[in-house]
């Protein structure tokens, strides 16, 4: 049939074995970075008693009730960034409880 | 002064490339086909970044007697630049650049799905293969499956170039049409419980992580598979433009302007590829019939590598997500959400799903690199 033969299946089989092992190492080599990047991260952070906190950022208001998490505000009032998380959440059709919020900033 | 005018109107006119229609009326067909395209780019947005550049590319070399991809003509040159892999490539750095790795990091089980949904692409190489294509020319073909237009058409640039113009043209359609191709098989794979399930909201990644995987993804891949070098070192470098902090302008120029341009060039160095002499052939109609069959088994592996997971998790794994294997990013997400939400109005895929979708970019890139290595020469 065609150009069928059992080395062309033999082909076919390897190429998703291939494809299978190398995304699977990839799968466990990204635990081990994030492990060795907090570990990292954890011995490069200073006692906290020694940072000085930064002044906290005005917590946005949660927009009708729905949005429960808390974004540092720079540089931007409450009201343009309660309208900056609606649109957010009408454009990507994500419901506000569901999106977080870290920062708004004004550029 | 000898000068008649209707002589001189006539010599116009029998020199012209309305006249030349008469000597091979296939032009004529071919742009028809090229007005057909420009409609469904334009009037039907099916990819019309693409679309509307290959169309026009595709009138522009059925004009008779222009020259223009003759020795010196423009098109010549423009098609360097995929006959060197240059655009496929720098289309990848843009697509690295645009792309948010997060959710693959949070969830790096979602890499296996990605794998899993290039089952297509090795399913339609064995298919080529039935239906009497050469061995290159059947993983150009299958490269399809992997659902990601700049690697076929590095793929099938390297392995069969003459295949050039129809694996593209059905590479970037059926991209398009995914919202059509996948959900019939969503449906038909899972039940309505599978479908219902709301997955747990993903970990928050560190920007450090987030720097690291490209240079990891890189180093790792490229050293094991150097054919996949030029997409996989492109995808990562532009990846990290975004990610390092320091290369805003970069990334800003790789996701924007310069994208913009190769894909002008890109678009019409495969539109004028498409002659009448070898577009209007029953290969084409073969190749189109095998793309569709291998997007097909790539949503059917991704759905069938989420059904698997979703056993192995104990029903945490929405299986939908599978289905986003396939590299048309970020299309194949949005379906899983929309086929999610529509079972489950409280569900949230979108961001479960970018994670197998990104995966699909690296497993058609290794995949392509593959057949590349295999069939390369």
């Amino acid at each position: 049939m065609g150009n069928l033969s059992a080395g062309a299946f033999l082909v076919a089989l390897s190429g998703i074995v291939i494809v299978f092992l190398m995304l699977a190492v990839l799968c466990l080599m990204i635990p081990v970075i994030s492990k060795c990047v907090r570990m990292t991260q954890k011995e490069a952070s200073p006692a906290p008693a020694a940072v000085p906190t930064p002044a906290p950022a005005a917590p946005a208001p949660a927009p009708a009730g729905a949005y429960g998490g808390e974004v540092a505000l720079i540089d931007v009032d409450e009201k343009t960034a309660a309208c900056i998380m609606a649109i957010v959440s009408h454009e990507t059709g994500i419901p506000l409880s569901e999106l977080v919020f870290k920062k708004i900033k004004a550029l | 002064m000898d000068f008649s005018f209707f002589g001189t109107l006539g010599r116009i006119l029998s020199e012209s490339g309305f006249a030349a229609f008469a000597d091979d009326p296939r032009n004529l067909i071919m742009i028809l086909i090229a007005c057909l395209l420009l409609y469904l780019g334009i009037g039907k947005k099916f990819e019309p970044l693409l679309l509307v550049p290959i169309a026009f590319g595709i009138l522009m070399a059925n004009f008779p007697l222009t020259g223009i991809l003759d020795e010196g003509g423009l098109f010549k040159y423009f098609y360097f630049g995929v006959e060197h892999a240059i655009y496929p490539s720098i289309i990848f750095l843009g697509i690295g650049a645009m792309t948010d790795f997060g959710p693959l990091i949070a969830r790096p089980s979602s890499l296996l799905l990605g794998a899993a949904a290039q089952l297509g692409i090795f399913t339609a190489f064995l298919l080529a293969l039935g239906l009497g294509f050469l061995p290159a020319e059947a993983a150009a073909i299958g490269v399809i499956g992997g659902a990601d237009g700049p690697t076929a058409i590095l793929t099938a640039s390297k392995l069969a170039p003459h295949l050039l113009p129809p694996i593209a043209i059905a590479a970037y359609s059926y991209m398009a049409l995914i919202p059509m191709i996948q959900p019939p098989l969503m449906r038909l794979m899972t039940t309505e419980k599978e479908r219902k399930i709301k997955m747990e909201q993903l970990r928050t990644v560190s920007k450090t992580e987030k720097i690291i995987f490209p240079i990891a993804v890189a180093i790792f891949v490229i050293l094991l598979i150097p054919d996949t070098a030029p997409l996989i070192g492109m995808l990562m470098l532009g990846n990290l433009f975004r990610e390092c902090g320091v290369t805003d302008r970069l990334s800003d120029t790789a996701q924007n302007a310069l994208c913009n341009i190769v894909t002008i060039f890109l678009g019409l160095s495969v539109g004028c590829k498409a002659v009448a002499s070898t577009f209007l052939t029953f290969e084409t109609i073969k190749i189109i019939v095998l793309g569709l069959l291998a997007f097909m088994f790539s949503t059917l592996g991704g759905l069938l590598f989420g059904k698997i997971m979703c056993k192995l998790s104990g029903g945490k794994i929405n299986p939908l997500i599978g289905s986003a294997g396939v590299s048309a990013v970020p299309m194949a997400a949005r379906v899983a959400q929309i086929e999610g939400q529509k079972a489950n109005p409280a569900n949230f895929l979108l961001m479960h799903a970018m994670g197998p979708n990104v995966a699909g970019v690296i497993g058609s890139a290794v995949a392509a690199g593959f057949m590349i290595k295999v069939f390369g020469g």
